[in-house]
C-alpha cells in the first residue's frame, strides 16, 4: 500500500481520459497528471476489438497515441486490474485503488466509460463459451474460441455457430468479425429491428439483407430465454418464442450503461449518466465527468444524455482537461450530437442526430434510394438535424457541417440532397470563409498581393 | 504552416490538379501508367468541383483543430504538432470512415489501397508523416487558381 499524491487524477485510460491528460498537460506543463485504468493495455482503439478478431489489424498497431505518448508528455499511469479506481472521497480529494494504494488529488475526472448490460439470461453463469465484447482482452478471448470451436466442429464434420446476443453496433460489429472465424452466425435482438437507435425501418431492413447475404441471420423482437448444455459449456440457446438455435459460443452485447458506480458512491448526482454542466464539472467538488459515463445536454434537441460514442468522448476529454487546468481557452461544450460510422463488408453507414423524428415533431423528412443506397435526411425549422447514409458517404461531413452550424438550408444552392454535397453548394461568400482559413490578409481573392 | 489556397475566379475546370496529384501519389510518377493501368489505383486529394462555368479545387485545409483527427477511432488520424500537417497512417486505418462523416469540406475519401480499404487526403506533397513537400497540385496549375503560401493560422 503505497499513499500517492497527484495533481490531476484520471480514472480510466480510453478516449475520454488520454485526451483530457493531453489537454491538461498542453495547458500545465508542470502538474502531475495520473492516468489510472482497470485494463492492462493503454490507450487502445476500443471500436477497433472487432477488426482485431476479424484479423483485420494486429494488436501491436491498436494504440491510438504512439508508443512514447505517456513518457513523452511525463504522464504518469498506473494500469492493470489491481489499479482499478475502487473507492473516492471527494471531500478529501482523495481515491482508494483495488490494491489498497490512496491517491490524493487536486482535481479528478471520472473517464470510466460504459459497462454492459447483463441481459436477464438463464444458465449464464459459470460459462466457459459465453463472453462478453468490449475490452481488448475479451476480444482475444472471442477471437481464440471462434478459431477452436470452428476446428473442433469441422473435426467432427459439422458446422460452427456463433451466436450474437444484441443487435445494436457493439453486437453487428462482433456478428461480422465472427463472421470471417465460424460458418455460421445467428444475432437475436430484442427490439424489433436492428440498430433501432441509429437506423430508421427501411434502413434496418436493408441492412439486414445485406448481412444476411454474408452468411449472418438476425432474429429480431425476440430473446435468449437460457442457455442450455451439460457442464460449463453451452450447447443451445432457448429463445423466447421456444425455439433452439444449437450453438459453439456466445457473445453478450445487450447493451451498456454508464459505468458511473464509482462516483455515485461517492455521492454524485447521477441521471442518465453522471450529471454535469457545460465545463463536465458533476456535482461533487474538483470530479469532472468526460465520455461515456457523462450525461451531456445534447445540441439537437437539448435531450440530456450520454452520447457514448468515441469522438465525442474524446472531444468531451478536451473540454474537461481545459476546465480542469483552468486554461483561459477552455470551451464549454455545446452542441455535441451523435455521428455514427460504421462499415459491415464494405457497406458503408453513417448516421448522424435525428434519424426517427417523431410525426408530430414538425420535421421535414426527404428519403432517396437507388439500388443498394439509402439516404434519408431529416430537417426543422430549415435546418437539418439528422441524417441516415448507407452506402452513400461520399463528403457526408459537409452534411454533418450543416447540423453542427445550423445552416439554414434555404440558403443553400442545388440539389444537395438527391447526390453528394458539394462546396459549390454554399452560396460564394461563405464558400469563400468555410475553404480560406487563415488566408493571408496581403493577397486578395484573386491570389494577388493586395496594391499590386 | 503554408496552406494551398483555391483561387475560384481562376479554375478552368482543366483538372490538372487532379493529374499531377495522381501521379506524385503514383508508385511509376508516370501520368499515363498513373491513370491508366497502376493498381491500387492512384487516388487523387484534390478534387475539382463545378463545371466549365464554375469550378473550385477543394483539398484538405489542414484545419487546426481538425475533426478528422479528433474523431479518428484508430490514432491513424494525426496532426503534425512541429508542422500542422494533417496526415493519415495506412498501416492503422482501418476505413470506419468517421472522417468521412467529420470532414466539413468533404476532403477525406475512402479507397481502396489494394486489399483494404483506406483514407486518402491531401498530405501536401510530403513524405506522409507530416513533412510538407512542393504540392503538385499547385505546380500544375496553368491559371495560378491554387496557390501555396503561408497561412496566419496553425
Amino acid at each position: 500500500m503505497a499513499n500517492r499524491e497527484t495533481d490531476y487524477l484520471i480514472v480510466g485510460c480510453s478516449a475520454a481520459g488520454v485526451s483530457a491528460a493531453e489537454h491538461i498537460r498542453a495547458a500545465d506543463p508542470r502538474g502531475r497528471v495520473l492516468v489510472v485504468g482497470d485494463e492492462p493495455h493503454a490507450a487502445y482503439g476500443r471500436p477497433l476489438i472487432s477488426h482485431l478478431v476479424k484479423g483485420e489489424i494486429a494488436e501491436d498497431l491498436i494504440g491510438f497515441k504512439d508508443a512514447r505518448f505517456f513518457e513523452s508528455r511525463a504522464i504518469e499511469t498506473l494500469l492493470g486490474p489491481s489499479f482499478k479506481a475502487v473507492e473516492l472521497d471527494a471531500g478529501a480529494h482523495r481515491a482508494v485503488l483495488e490494491n489498497g494504494d490512496s491517491v490524493a488529488y487536486q482535481s479528478c475526472l471520472i473517464a470510466t466509460g460504459s459497462a454492459p448490460v447483463l441481459p436477464p439470461i438463464g444458465g449464464l453463469d459459470g460459462r466457459s463459451n459465453v463472453f462478453q465484447f468490449r475490452t481488448l482482452d475479451q476480444a482475444k478471448r472471442v477471437r481464440r474460441a471462434a478459431v477452436e470451436a470452428a476446428a473442433k466442429a469441422h473435426a467432427r464434420g459439422r458446422m460452427s455457430r456463433a451466436l450474437v446476443v444484441g443487435a445494436g453496433l457493439v453486437g453487428l460489429k462482433a456478428a461480422e468479425a465472427l463472421c470471417c472465424l465460424v460458418d455460421d452466425v445467428v444475432v437475436v435482438g430484442r427490439a424489433p429491428r436492428i440498430l433501432r437507435a441509429v437506423l430508421d425501418e427501411r434502413g434496418s431492413s436493408m441492412l439486414q439483407e445485406a448481412l444476411n447475404r454474408h452468411g449472418i441471420s438476425c432474429l429480431t423482437g425476440v430473446s435468449v430465454d437460457k442457455l442450455v448444455g451439460g457442464g460449463p459449456s453451452v450447447a443451445s440457446a432457448v429463445l423466447t418464442n421456444g425455439d433452439a438455435i444449437d450453438c459453439d459460443l456466445v457473445v453478450l452485447a445487450a447493451g451498456m450503461k454508464p459505468n458511473a458506480e464509482l462516483a455515485v458512491r461517492a455521492g454524485a448526482a447521477q441521471a442518465r449518466g453522471l450529471a454535469c454542466g457545460a465545463d463536465l464539472r458533476t456535482s461533487l467538488p474538483d470530479v469532472y465527468a468526460a465520455g461515456d459515463v457523462a450525461q451531456v445536454t445534447e445540441g439537437l434537441d437539448e435531450m440530456r444524455q450520454p452520447l457514448a460514442l468515441w469522438p465525442n468522448a474524446v472531444r468531451q476529454g478536451k473540454v474537461a482537461g481545459k476546465f480542469m487546468a483552468g486554461t483561459p481557452d477552455a470551451q464549454p461544450l455545446t452542441g455535441d450530437f451523435a455521428v455514427n460510422a460504421v462499415d459491415f463488408f464494405g457497406t458503408p453507414l453513417l448516421t448522424s442526430g435525428v434519424v426517427n423524428p417523431p410525426d408530430d415533431g414538425g420535421f421535414d423528412v426527404l428519403t432517396r434510394a437507388e439500388g443498394s443506397e439509402y439516404a434519408k435526411f431529416v430537417a426543422k425549422d430549415d435546418r437539418l438535424v439528422g441524417y441516415i447514409l448507407l452506402n452513400r458517404p461520399t463528403n457526408a461531413g459537409i452534411y454533418t457541417a450543416l447540423i453542427e452550424r445550423r445552416v439554414p438550408l434555404s440558403s443553400l444552392k442545388g440539389d444537395l440532397f438527391d447526390r453528394v454535397p458539394l462546396n459549390l453548394d454554399f452560396p460564394a461568400d461563405r464558400r469563400w470563409e468555410r475553404l480560406h482559413i487563415g488566408y493571408p490578409r496581403e493577397l486578395d481573392e484573386r491570389g494577388w498581393r493586395r496594391g499590386l | 504552416m503554408k496552406r494551398i489556397y483555391a483561387i475560384e475566379t481562376w479554375c478552368v475546370y482543366c483538372k490538372r490538379c487532379e493529374v499531377a496529384c495522381k501521379t506524385f501519389h503514383s508508385a511509376s510518377k508516370d501520368a499515363v501508367r498513373a491513370l491508366a493501368v497502376e493498381y491500387p489505383v492512384p487516388q487523387s486529394r484534390v478534387r475539382v468541383e463545378g463545371d466549365r462555368h464554375l469550378s473550385v479545387a477543394v483539398n484538405c485545409r489542414h484545419c487546426p483543430d481538425p475533426k478528422c483527427v479528433e474523431g479518428c477511432i484508430s490514432g491513424a488520424m494525426t496532426k503534425n504538432p512541429a508542422t500542422g500537417v494533417v496526415t493519415s497512417d495506412p498501416a492503422k486505418c482501418v476505413g470506419c470512415r468517421t472522417c468521412v462523416s467529420l470532414c466539413p469540406f468533404g476532403c477525406v475519401h475512402i479507397e481502396d489501397a489494394g486489399g483494404k480499404s483506406i483514407a486518402f487526403k491531401c498530405d501536401l506533397c510530403g513524405d506522409g508523416r507530416g513533412e510538407p513537400g512542393e504540392p503538385s497540385c499547385v505546380a500544375a496549375c496553368p491559371n495560378r487558381a491554387l496557390v501555396y503560401v503561408e497561412s496566419e493560422e496553425r
